[in-house]
């Protein structure tokens, strides 16, 4: 799944990234055309499955493969599970959570 | 057109769990709820002083208290592990429901109170319908 244009919309499904996105948040995604960093949230393709995308927070890069996490580690299925992402299954960064109207923020 | 289509994303970004971390559901509160009352009306209908029917009282005692315990256990898992801060944001009273519907568990085990009884159905019951709706 690679988005066509620079910026592209997500709503998030699921509570991995709780508190920082909820069930439902809408964000803005910028494409990464640099190799992620460490602590950045990432919109990536899901290495088991590379049409579903998946929004994690990167813990470290080491040798182009990036391990991630949920923000919420008792409901999150991510690298402890599936291993680190190569870094070309990142896809982008979300900047903006644009949606709900009271959540609006940007991402840290 | 309207403006929320405009601007709703079409592509999601899964931030999931595979693993179920709970399967939760009110039932066993309620079920546990409804022995209760059965058990406070066996008790207070019961007759007759031979050793079976004494039995009887006795067992109907103990699973009044067993049940009593048993509903204030999920009623506890769904308020502590369920229910999450935008639940309460939109049920406002969530909490004070909870303790009230706990309280009345342990009333139940106190006492052989029909109001008490019928007190815990309806507060389950209620709990029931908020956690159904938090599932639409």
């Amino acid at each position: 799944m690679r988005p066509a244009t620079l910026v592209f919309r997500v709503a998030v499904a699921g509570a991995s990234m709780e508190p920082t996105f909820r069930d439902g948040d809408w964000l803005l995604v910028r494409k990464l055309s640099r190799p992620p960093r460490a602590g950045e949230v990432v919109v990536a393709t899901d290495p088991r499955e590379p049409a579903r995308l998946l929004v994690k927070r990167v813990s470290s890069v080491a040798h182009g493969r990036v391990t991630v996490h949920g923000d919420h580690p008792g409901a999150s299925t991510d690298s402890r599970q599936f291993g680190p992402i190569p870094d070309s299954a990142v896809v982008g960064r979300p900047f903006l959570r644009y949606a709900p109207l009271h959540r609006i923020g940007f991402v840290k | 057109m309207d403006l929320r289509s405009l601007i709703a994303p079409r592509l999601v970004a899964h931030a999931h769990c595979d693993i179920p971390c709970g399967i939760y559901d009110p039932t066993p509160a309620k079920i546990a709820a409804d022995t209760v009352a059965k058990m406070v009306e066996k008790i207070t209908g019961a007759t007759g002083g031979d050793e079976a029917s004494r039995n009887t009282f006795i067992r109907s005692v103990a699973v009044k208290e067993e049940h009593a315990q048993i509903c204030k256990k999920e009623l506890l898992i769904l308020w502590t592990d369920y229910f999450k801060p935008e639940h309460l944001e939109k049920y406002p009273k969530l909490h004070d429901t909870f303790w009230k519907a706990a309280k009345l568990c342990s009333k139940n085990k106190q006492s052989v109170d029909a109001k008490a009884a019928a007190d815990l159905q309806a507060a389950v019951t209620e709990i029931a319908d908020i956690f159904w709706a938090t599932k639409k």
